[in-house]
């Protein structure tokens, strides 16, 4: 064992937890995938992680981290299942039924190798973002199994509270168990759609933190981390994957507008009035470079999610508000249209189009967009368009439809500014 | 393996009746192709042959109504039992039943009580 005092000794307590929190954490979430394989039961290799984390908060500041903190969680998570699954099998048959067909013996001693925990990483993620659970279900337990937060810290992230949260997450292991969800990779002829939903997932985690449509903020940086840590891990499990690659890009490219994004007051600040110098210039460094791979993973037919992020790169990349290539970024909207059609993209195609040509071509694009009249966005878009067009009466209507719909509070201070 | 009911939401209408023939037939189809996976099944009449029933407490006189339990614009006209390795399994075959694009199918797994 190293000592703590080696590897944390600079740091402050506060600091040195969270560094080890963090180490149980990604450890954690390598144990549960594979011990979820070996159990057939999420419930109950949830339970057994969370014992051995516990146990590793415990005894590691006092002993020291082990050598290799995955092998020592696994052993321990292992041996709470063993328990938990004795415990259950004593106090009934009822209880031992809900285990199905396991026993201890089932358990592997073996360590399992990278290789193998990266499929059993994959398995989880297909389990988890089934399309047979509701999308917001499976943003839960995403958030709960592959990225490790606590059910506290889950119900925190999508603002329910935590007996709420544990509610939901119960039915949805239950559902996993009884109704036959399956702990694998999909054929090779589903798989394209069922990562299409594992990706959805993973944007609906993100949007939700970047365009927080509910509480006080603008964002929430928390759940925004948390879907780049879940893109990070399917980017890694399929490198190759053009809609790994663009959301990968996307999300970096997003969220690097974070600091820029709030003023000092947590309004918020249109991307053509921020301080660019505030952006994360190197999440944007990182992120450049995965549009151009995304691309050429998706030559014939562009991946929507790569499409998204080199429409994002133009504008990280623009000196300025001024000096956007709009001609560039319409041409962009319009190849997302053929991939990806649908009236939020006409919608944000026609606010490049205001730029490239004009707010009167810009609002007749606007106004010819069907389905968007409980979107807060399109009349707010059709109010500055209006306004530029020196039409006040007409712009100050459409602000007031844009107010009776539901936003977060940033977002209405700014559309009161 | 595990035993799933696909529950069939279709049209209110005596499948039975001649003019429905060529539905039929698209079942015989179904059940045939999905003769490895079926345990069990039927069909059944429209729901204005359906008595409710009920009593105030376990004996009593039983209570009963005229028409189904719920209304609702497809009824319940059927199931199969399905035994299947998994929900994708049972999934897949319920797609295949003639009501998945001429109503809908609802897969719930099915209790396996202890004998």
């Amino acid at each position: 064992m190293s000592s703590v005092a080696s590897g944390a000794g600079s740091l402050a307590p506060e600091d040195a937890h969270r560094a080890l929190a963090e180490i149980v954490r990604v450890a954690g979430r390598d144990v549960l995938a594979t011990l979820a394989r070996w159990t057939g039961n999420l419930a109950l290799a949830e339970d057994a992680v969370q014992d051995a984390s516990v146990r590793a908060l415990q005894t590691w500041p006092r002993d020291g981290i082990p050598d290799i903190p995955v092998a020592w969680l696994r052993t321990t998570a292992r041996r709470c299942a063993v328990d938990l699954i004795r415990r259950e099998v004593v106090r009934g048959p009822k209880e031992a039924l809900a285990l199905g067909p396991l026993t201890d013996t089932v358990l592997p001693e073996e360590d399992p190798g990278p290789e193998v925990v990266e499929d059993d990483l994959l398995r989880l993620v297909f389990t988890c973002c089934h399309p047979s659970l509701a999308p917001e279900t499976r943003v839960a337990l995403a958030l709960r199994t592959l990225c490790g937060l606590s059910t506290e810290e889950v119900a925190r992230a999508l603002l329910v509270s935590e007996p709420t949260m544990a509610k939901r997450l119960t039915r949805a292991r239950q559902k996993i168990r009884l109704a036959g969800i399956p702990y694998r990779v999909p054929s090779a002829h589903d798989l394209p759609e069922r990562w299409d939903t594992v990706l959805a997932t993973t944007y609906l985690m993100f949007n939700e933190g970047y365009a927080a449509t509910a509480g006080p903020e603008l964002t929430r940086p928390a759940l925004v981390a948390e879907a780049l840590r879940l893109t990070r891990l399917l980017h890694r499990l399929r490198p190759r994957d053009p809609g790994a690659t663009g959301l990968l890009a996307l999300i970096l490219l997003q969220d690097s507008r974070r600091a820029a994004r709030t003023d000092a007051a947590g309004g918020a600040v249109l991307l053509a009035d921020q301080d660019r110098a505030r952006w994360d210039h190197a999440a944007i460094a990182e992120a450049v470079p995965l549009v151009g791979e995304g691309l050429r993973l998706s030559p014939a037919h562009p991946d929507p999610y790569v499409v998204q992020s080199t429409i994002a790169a133009c504008h990280a990349l623009a000196p300025s508000w001024q000096e956007t290539d709009w001609a560039a970024i319409e041409s962009w909207y319009d190849v997302l249209l053929r991939v990806d059609d649908g009236p939020v993209v006409r919608l944000n195609r026609a606010v490049a189009v205001a730029e490239a040509r004009g707010p009167a071509e810009a609002l007749a694009l606007v106004d010819a967009i069907d389905g968007l009249r409980e979107y807060p966005l399109w009349h707010a878009t059709r109010a500055a368009l209006l306004r530029r067009l020196d039409r006040p009466t007409e712009a100050a209507t459409a602000d007031e439809q844009a107010r009776r719909l539901p936003l977060n509070a940033a977002q209405r201070d700014l559309l009161d500014g | 393996m595990t035993q799933y009911a696909a529950l069939i939401y279709s049209r209110d209408v005596d499948w039975s009746a001649p003019e429905y023939a060529a539905e039929t037939a698209q079942y015989g189809e179904f059940a045939e192709a999905a003769s490895a996976v079926i345990r069990g099944g039927a069909s059944l009449y429209p729901t204005s042959t359906a008595t409710t029933v009920r009593v105030e407490a376990k004996g009593g006189t039983p209570m009963t109504t005229d028409g189904p339990y719920a209304e609702t614009k497809e009824a319940l006209t059927g199931f199969y039992l399905l035994e299947c390795a998994d929900l994708d399994e049972a999934v897949r075959v319920a797609a295949t039943i003639p009501a998945a694009w001429d109503g809908v199918i609802e897969v719930r797994p099915v209790i396996e009580f202890p004998m």
